[in-house]
């Protein structure tokens, strides 16, 4: 996992490409390891706190949701996809007393700046008009693709192998479905940083 | 001849050539506020970018000293002093003097320009009087302090910027191809129009100046620097060129850690039948398991109360085992010897100098 950690310090290691060593600066992989730790062990012990044995199903659960809104909490609404996990986590009803919770006193400051978020809404409906836009471009291309030349088709080819593949991550990062292409990659970003500090703590944790 | 970038701290350190004395600093640190100002003014990412590609191309220009590596330490300083050595590429455009250019500074310099410029206007618009002032307020940006409020926001605009620069340093040099003097000549052209208060921006050859050609190529350019610091995040990525291939990279890097989180969280939930189970499961192995954790388990809460933990004063339990839970996981991090605050150089147990250090510092309070 050294090379995870390391590779946590992207932003600060920019001499890395053109020189020399990689300098580990202010968002060094150290604190945010503390921090999530920190907040993980918060709401972990929250949760145990609300109900005492839990069966397996429930502590899984637990266990995810308390790392992932620690985390979230920790971004405090700066990055689209904490508010994303964070509005997930309180949306279902049966979840949401829970996630509450964890989140703890401020979770009421918190979940209001998350729904005044106005991404879903209005995007919803811009994600309906889309899909109805991609149908019938779909259709008009293929009915094109014949007689379009070689170099053009290829250009095609390949935009739509990156358009496949950008929906695809759209998916898997909390929140993606309504974002532009840029920040999907800043909060693809700031996603796997996240996801690598988790699996390092999580990892440490159970092997001790 | 080379000072170190260490001391290039001050200006009037910078550059054995010049001769200039504090003033023509001043002088300097005005330019670069005017500079800094104009763009947000303008709001478009392609000056943006353009402020970045000049620094590059100054630094093909004087093709001066690079690969000079400076760990640049935590503290804002750096900054300031990247910030004299970017200004003083800017009157290099007329003066053609030549500067010991070091790569990472011009790339950081330009990062901290376009930071300061693009992302938080309030600060650069705000030009005081006092430049110095002004300077800190902007260096406080970027600065690599422990402040968290600011630290994802960065994380996200400084990769950017960073990878912005690269790209748009690496897109001028695929451009070029021969066309070299005359790229150049653009981009100064278009940087003394950038002083204007509206964009004469210049398109490169074999380009439309088409202004939506244009706002899409800054897009482009601004996806692919994003792309290519995920390629640098995601391992494995760096010798794949070609975004579709690069993003199904990323994708399964992805999915792979999801699926690491899933195993591992069914697994301690498992393990633990109270959920509960941090502190005494971290605490007992690990002071078996490694060799000096004994000692440093026994130094540790005995340094807490004398020295403040920042965020952390819940629970003296709790920031033992930070130490216990980051023992393994950086045991083999050299890393660490940076860290300068004193928090961090608690938990730098890995470098036997700290680890003494703190014992001697125990040894001597008893």
């Amino acid at each position: 996992m050294h090379h995870s950690v390391s590779c946590l310090s992207y932003t600060w290691s920019f001499s890395r490409s053109s020189d020399g060593p990689t300098e580990p600066r202010m968002r060094n992989p150290s604190l945010i390891k503390e921090e999530f730790l920190k907040r993980w062990i918060i709401a972990l012990r929250r949760c145990t706190s609300l109900k005492k044995n839990m069966n397996i199903l429930e502590r899984n659960k637990v266990v995810k949701l308390s790392a992932d809104l620690a985390m979230a909490s920790a971004r405090n609404g700066t990055t689209s996809w904490s508010r994303a996990l964070i509005a997930n986590a309180t949306r279902d009803n049966d979840n949401r007393i829970l996630a509450e919770q964890i989140l703890g006193p401020e979770s009421e400051i918190l979940v209001k700046r998350v729904s005044t978020m106005p991404f879903k809404t209005c995007n919803r409906r811009k994600i309906r008009s889309k899909r109805i836009l991609k149908r019938s471009c779909s259709s008009a291309i293929r009915r094109v693709r014949k007689t379009v030349p070689r170099k053009v088709l290829a250009n095609c080819i390949a935009k739509r192998l990156i358009q496949k593949r950008t929906h695809i991550l759209k998916s898997l990062v909390p929140g993606g479905e309504f974002m532009d292409e840029t920040t999907l990659m800043e909060e693809t970003l700031d996603y796997i940083a996240y996801l690598r500090v988790q699996v390092d703590v999580m990892r440490s944790c159970t092997y001790c | 001849m080379e000072p170190n970038l260490g001391t290039i701290v001050r200006s009037i350190s910078i550059g054995p050539n010049r001769e200039e004395t504090g003033l023509e600093s001043l002088q300097f640190r005005e330019e670069i506020h005017r500079l800094m100002t104009v763009p947000p003014e303008n709001g478009s990412s392609f000056t943006e970018l353009l402020q970045l590609p000049e620094t590059q191309a100054m630094e093909l220009l004087h093709s001066a000293h690079s690969d000079e590596v400076v760990p640049v330490p935590l503290s804002g300083e750096p900054l300031h002093g990247i910030n004299d050595d970017h200004k003083s590429y800017l009157p290099s455009f007329n003066g053609n003097l030549t500067f010991p250019s070091n790569k990472v500074l011009i790339e950081r310099a330009a990062k901290f320009s376009v930071f300061a410029s693009g992302e938080h206007s309030p600060e650069t618009s705000s030009v005081p009087s006092d430049s110095s002032a002004n300077l800190e307020k902007v260096k406080s940006e970027p600065a690599e302090t422990d402040s968290n409020p600011n630290s994802s926001q960065l994380l996200v605009s400084d990769p950017a910027v960073n990878i912005k620069n690269q790209r748009s340093e690496k897109r001028k040099e695929r451009e070029k191809k021969g066309k070299g003097c005359t790229k150049k000549s653009k981009i100064e052209i278009s940087q003394d129009a950038e002083k204007l208060p509206y964009v004469h921006v210049r398109a490169r050859r074999g380009q439309a100046t088409d202004s939506h050609s244009l706002a899409e190529r800054a897009r482009r350019e601004k996806i692919n620097a994003r792309m290519k610091l995920l390629q640098e995040l995601v391992p494995g990525c760096s010798k794949i060129s070609g975004t579709a291939l690069v993003l199904d990279e990323i994708i399964n890097h992805v999915q792979s850690l999801q699926r690491q989180v899933e195993l591992l969280s069914m697994r301690l939930a498992t393990v633990n039948p109270r959920v509960d189970f941090n502190l005494d499961s971290l605490f007992a192995p690990e002071s078996g398991s490694l060799a000096d954790s004994n000692f440093h388990s026994m130094v540790s809460p005995l340094l807490w109360p004398e020295i403040p933990f920042n965020g952390n004063r819940q629970q003296h339990q709790q920031q033992w085992n930070f130490d216990a839970l980051h023992r393994p996981l950086w045991g083999r991090e050299e890393d660490n010897h940076t860290f300068i605050t004193m928090e961090n150089s608690l938990l730098n147990y890995e470098s036997a100098n700290s680890a003494s250090l703190h014992s001697n510092q125990l040894k001597m309070e008893l």
